[in-house]
């Protein structure tokens, strides 16, 4: 129960802190303008938009877009999110883990120093140049891949531009960028794995491959589980990986919601649909995190959220 | 552990696992560095079609000199250098601020404070509600689009926290003691004792804005103020349409080099800042 005196108190504190509240204020201010004002734009989903009016028109833009002219490139901008950022998602987990074992592997301290250091260098630079690096190498003029496909007889491909290769060189040009730096969270998770361990399981028999599946993957399944569902809440939002890799000849395997959102409302200035796209699109990162927490819950009996 | 040589003890499976395990490492180090090397190598190359050479056949620095010399280029990357060094300046006065103030743990309104920041991370408005609020505010088309709502980065806000929680408190209490106020205890105490998580963080900050592309992209259409990741773009999937002639030729040349300069300043602190970067994922992860 607040009495006239816990008032008084707090009034006081508040006045003596008065320093911290203004040093807090421009973040404040920031996260309010930049985050939280937007958040009210969420309504723009529910208007139409003409040159001069927007119109409320309830939940049309959702009807248009489930069912309407849009309706086709709409569900296969979709599929395409869920497939290319789980499926990446998925490689990036097995990939990063199976690395981080072999790395942790290594006996020499200076080998697996010089491995991370080459590994990790790929995340600091930009999707622009990764994609740049790739589009050299792959390009139909002189570029790497098609040089040696060609001393074979091949004739030269222009790879990113078609359908069938499209994909598996987004997966791949992603692990290539991502890989390294995917360990560093499982390798301090292996450090922290009492040796002990491994000699009881050596004692008791078990060979390197026993060990693995025994001691280590159950050691560091916690973390495996955190990062994949945390990450899992990102996945609606793979934008610039997809942006720069694609083009027009590639949206029916390549385009995403977030791409198709752009394109057509800040492109083409049709803010109603391209809110309603984002909105979906949340609804879905949420769905995907909750549902996998509870499914997860279920099987382990505790939640990582 | 003793390590005999022996059949039956495991030591030949171990052993042929290291084999194996070294040659995986090997082809990951061949995967990871070819296409490097290889940009690396033509951005110095005049030749106008590559081959299968690691190492340029007409050597020549031209790429380079271009980029510095050539208006449309140069531009960009002075844009580049500019928000960068603004941006990192202004995160780490927000990160810095904020994580001092969410580290106050008497502090009335501490939790609700902590709270509004850490919601941003799960909700936002998306693209199009953002895009109308910066336009709204006259943003759109100035950098200030890119350089301010950067700068406020929660992630990087937990971070500093994390570290600032490390200081122990009995020297804020002494600094209290002694009639220091707030902003005197952060000037003088916090951030002097943080430069480890202020060199991580900013580097942090520094990489963000220099890779910065997807808000050049939403929020800025005029050509004057792209920064030199939207131009690399814009080169590498351009046919020969830069206008000098001194580099027409040597078109494929300059957009290698140009992917060079544009990943340059992280190769060259790489390896001095690698451990900070490393401290500051690790903190994160084991602090949340």
């Amino acid at each position: 129960m607040a009495s006239a005196g816990n008032y008084a108190k707090i009034r006081r504190r508040i006045r003596n802190d008065r320093m911290y509240y203004a040093m807090f204020l421009p973040v404040l201010l920031f996260v309010l303008v930049f985050n939280y004002v937007p958040m009210l734009g969420v309504s723009l989903a529910f208007f139409k938009f003409t040159p001069f009016a927007q119109k409320f028109i309830g939940f049309d833009n959702f009807a248009d877009l489930f069912f309407g002219i849009k309706s086709a490139h709409f569900w296969k901008a979709f599929g395409n999110t869920l497939f290319l950022s789980i499926g990446n998602l998925v490689l990036a987990t097995v990939f990063s883990v199976v690395v981080a074992l072999l790395l942790n592997e290594l006996v020499s301290r200076k080998t697996k120093g010089f491995m991370q250091t080459v590994l990790y260098l790929p995340h600091f630079m930009s999707w622009v140049v990764v994609a740049s690096i790739f589009t050299l190498i792959l390009s139909p003029q002189g570029g790497l891949v098609n040089t040696i496909l060609e001393k074979f007889g091949i004739e030269p491909t222009y790879f990113l531009a078609q359908k069938k290769w499209w994909t598996p060189i987004f997966l791949f040009i992603a692990r290539w960028k991502e890989t390294g730096w995917g360990t560093i969270i499982y390798l301090a998770a292996l450090s922290g794995i009492n040796p002990e361990l491994y000699e009881a399981a050596e004692v008791d028999g078990a060979g390197k491959w026993k060990q693995v599946f025994l001691v280590t993957l159950p050691a560091i399944t916690t973390t495996i589980l955190i990062v994949f569902i945390l990450n899992l809440g990102k996945v609606m939002n793979i934008f610039e990986s997809v942006f720069v890799l694609q083009n027009p000849n590639v949206y029916d395997v390549g385009d995403v919601l977030t791409t198709f959102a752009y394109r057509v409302g800040v492109q083409q200035g049709n803010y109603g649909i391209g809110t309603a796209i984002d909105l979906f699109k949340s609804f879905i990162g949420l769905f995907l995190v909750l549902g996998t927490d509870a499914v997860n819950r279920k099987i382990r009996g505790s939640s990582v959220l | 552990m003793k390590e005999v040589f022996s059949f039956r003890n495991g030591r030949a499976p171990r052993s042929a696992f290291r084999i194996l395990n070294a040659f995986i490492m090997l082809a990951l180090l061949v995967t990871m560095l070819i296409p490097l090397l290889k940009v690396l190598s033509d951005s110095f190359d005049r030749t106008t079609v590559y081959g299968l050479n690691f190492w340029p056949r007409n050597w020549s620095i031209e790429a380079y000199k271009s980029i510095f010399v050539n208006p449309n280029l140069r531009k960009p990357l002075l844009v580049s250098i500019v928000t960068t060094v603004l941006g990192t300046a202004l995160g780490l006065t927000m990160a810095t601020l904020g994580a001092y103030v969410l580290r106050q743990r008497k502090l009335v309104g501490r939790n609700f404070f902590a709270k509004f920041i850490f919601i941003t991370m799960i909700f936002n408005g998306g693209l199009i509600p953002t895009f109308l609020t910066l336009k709204t505010l006259g943003m759109t088309n100035t950098l200030w689009a890119v350089l301010l709502p950067a700068s406020v980065n929660v992630f990087n806000m937990i971070l500093m926290r994390n570290f600032f929680e490390q200081i122990p408190e009995s020297l804020f209490e002494s600094a209290e003691m002694d009639g220091a106020t707030p902003p005197q205890v952060f000037r003088s105490i916090v951030l002097p004792l943080s430069t480890a998580a202020l060199a991580s963080i900013g580097l942090f900050f520094a990489v963000e804005y220099w890779n910065e592309f997807f808000r050049y992209v939403m929020y800025i259409s005029d050509t004057d103020l792209y920064n030199f990741q939207i131009k690399l773009r814009d080169l590498i999937l351009s046919e020969q349409n830069i206008n000098d002639p001194a580099i027409v030729g040597h078109a494929n040349m300059v957009k290698n080099a140009a992917v060079i300069v544009a990943m340059l300043p992280f190769f060259v602190i790489y390896p001095f800042a690698q451990r900070y970067f490393i401290a500051g994922v690790t903190m994160g992860a084991v602090k949340e």
